[in-house]
């Protein structure tokens, strides 16, 4: 059973500005009896402010707000790259990030070697990746071509093979930053195919896109996030218009 | 507090989360430490990816790392033998091993400054132990080494080194040395994600310390101010790896320093990693 708990969790990231990140600066501010350096150095952004959610198995959550609103970080809050600076996260299940799905290609390794290292970044074992290969073969239609530099690839190739190497493992928990979009509209066709069987079969799904349709069509309730709060969390209609509304 | 990520492979030990539970000052770092070693076919690949990359179309590929390291001994061996009026067939072998151990523990020190930094793209996406990123850097160093270290056959074949029961002492050396780069590389690694400068420092240091170590000159050269190759920890870290490869016992003083080096430097390392184990993120 998949699930998600988050009690009154904030994320403050502080921001250090040029000079800032430096050893002079904290040396300097040693020196100097703790004035130099302090006024306007520690800028902090806080990216999510007091977040109370409870996700439970079968939900599917769609993430809607401006750019800059959070949805990001709640993501990364969920992936557990993020800890959170204040309150508690408690996550439950296999969980995909897929916020960047060429994670880790190397371009002039080939397409199978990038399967090996692609596949072991994400978390799948060598049995896994070795039953996978086949099923790569089939989904990218990229025959020989997995034979040679991935830098010889087209963008379109590019994605099929990024793309077919992050759905290989069913996750428990699914976390999309914005669906994935780009590629001939066949494979388009086919890609989301992939994506909605693996969403359907996960026990949680979490999206953020700003496409109204993507989250009425794959959602069963939606989180609206304004400046790093929750302004609105249900149904996915009522949140939509307050999203709009607001 | 837990979290419980799945990113992890299946011989990455879910239970060591970081985040799970807070024992003490080292658990987490502990934890991280624990979690990466079982990591070892992550980041083995990693590694052995990163040469196959710089090398891949290349003809000699990583025997251009051999290549160029010896023509870089023989360069200086012949050059500084002459200076230092010593007899080649001794003065090779010394700089040889010297300078090839010298490549690992340089090479390993600067690369960890970045080890983060690089991996910034996987780190915020994927949640692994931070010291699969350094140990990445480390199994690198270990194969660049591994094809400069070979050298010493033909060089023991031209010069006539005699097999001795003591070359036997070059494992263990190997695996001291290779522990202790490792905490070396958590604690840069961790610094410099924090301090942009550390990198700078690090390179500056390690360039002026080549000349102050016994290296290129040997330590006896130093006549009675011995006491200057003695304080200097790195003499001991090298004399561990060159003394058994030219047919002698390392001093029991070098093992010693080493072994405190170690353990005082994994403790440092460790209490680094736990604390900054929940900020490193946000420091990229």
């Amino acid at each position: 059973m998949a699930h998600i708990n988050l009690r009154d969790a904030s994320v403050e990231i502080p921001v250090y500005a040029v000079g800032n990140n430096s050893l002079k600066t904290m040396l300097l501010r040693k020196a100097v009896g703790g004035r130099f350096g302090r006024s306007g150095s520690n800028v902090i952004i806080t990216a999510l402010s007091g977040i109370d959610l409870d996700i439970h198995d079968g939900e599917r959550i769609g993430l809607v707000g401006h750019n800059g609103s959070g949805k990001t970080s709640l993501l990364r809050v969920l992936a557990g790259v993020y800890p959170p600076t204040k309150g508690e996260v408690n996550v439950v299940g296999r969980v995909s990030p897929m916020f960047d799905i060429s994670l880790g290609m190397s371009v002039d390794a080939t397409g199978i070697e990038n399967i090996k290292i692609c596949g072991a970044l994400w978390g799948l074992s060598k049995q896994e990746i070795e039953a996978g290969i086949d099923d790569i073969v089939d989904f990218t239609e990229l025959g020989d071509y997995l034979n040679i530099p991935v830098r010889t690839y087209s963008a379109g190739m590019l994605l099929r093979l990024s793309f077919a190497i992050a759905t290989l493992r069913q996750p428990e928990i699914l976390l999309l930053d914005e669906v994935i979009g780009v590629g001939d509209a066949e494979f388009m066709k086919k890609a989301e195919g992939r994506l909605e069987k693996i969403a359907s079969r996960a026990n949680i799904l979490v999206v953020s896109s700003h496409s109204d349709d993507i989250i009425r069509r794959l959602c069963t309730k939606a989180i609206w996030l304004n400046q790093g709060v929750v302004g609105a969390f249900g149904e996915v209609e009522s949140v939509l218009s307050a999203y709009h509304a607001g | 507090m837990q979290l419980e990520s799945a990113t992890y492979g299946d011989d990455i030990d879910q239970n060591a989360h970081p985040h799970m539970k807070a024992r003490g000052p080292f658990s987490i770092g502990a934890d991280d430490l624990s979690a990466g070693l079982k990591a070892w076919r992550l980041w083995t690949m990693l590694g052995w990816n990163d040469i196959l990359q710089r090398y891949r179309r290349s003809v000699l590929g990583p025997f251009w790392i051999t290549l160029s390291m010896a023509l870089y001994v023989m360069l200086l061996g012949v050059v500084y033998s002459r200076i230092f009026k010593m007899e080649i067939a001794l003065y090779l072998p010394y700089i040889a091993v010297g300078l090839i151990t010298w490549g690992f523990i340089s090479g390993t020190t600067i690369e960890s400054c970045s080890a983060f930094v690089d991996s910034s793209g996987i780190i915020k996406q994927i949640r692994l132990p931070f010291t699969v990123y350094v140990f990445r850097v480390l199994w690198r160093s270990l194969i660049i080494f591994l094809h400069t270290i070979v050298l010493i056959i033909p060089i023991g074949i031209i010069f006539g080194l005699k097999f001795s029961w003591a070359d036997i002492l070059i494992f263990p050396g190997l695996i001291l040395l290779f522990a202790n780069q490792m905490w070396v590389g958590i604690v840069v690694a961790v610094l410099s994600a924090r301090y942009r400068d550390v990198v700078q420092l690090i390179a500056t240091a390690i360039q002026i310390a080549m000349f102050a170590t016994p290296i290129m000159w040997p330590a006896s050269s130093l006549g009675t101010a011995q006491i200057i190759a003695q304080v200097n920890p790195l003499y001991h870290l090298i004399e561990i790896v060159r003394s058994p490869l030219l047919g002698e016992a390392p001093p029991l003083l070098s093992w010693l320093v080493v072994i405190g080096l170690c353990a005082v430097g994994y403790l440092i390392a460790i209490l680094l990693l736990s604390r900054g184990n929940r900020r490193i993120v946000y420091w990229l």
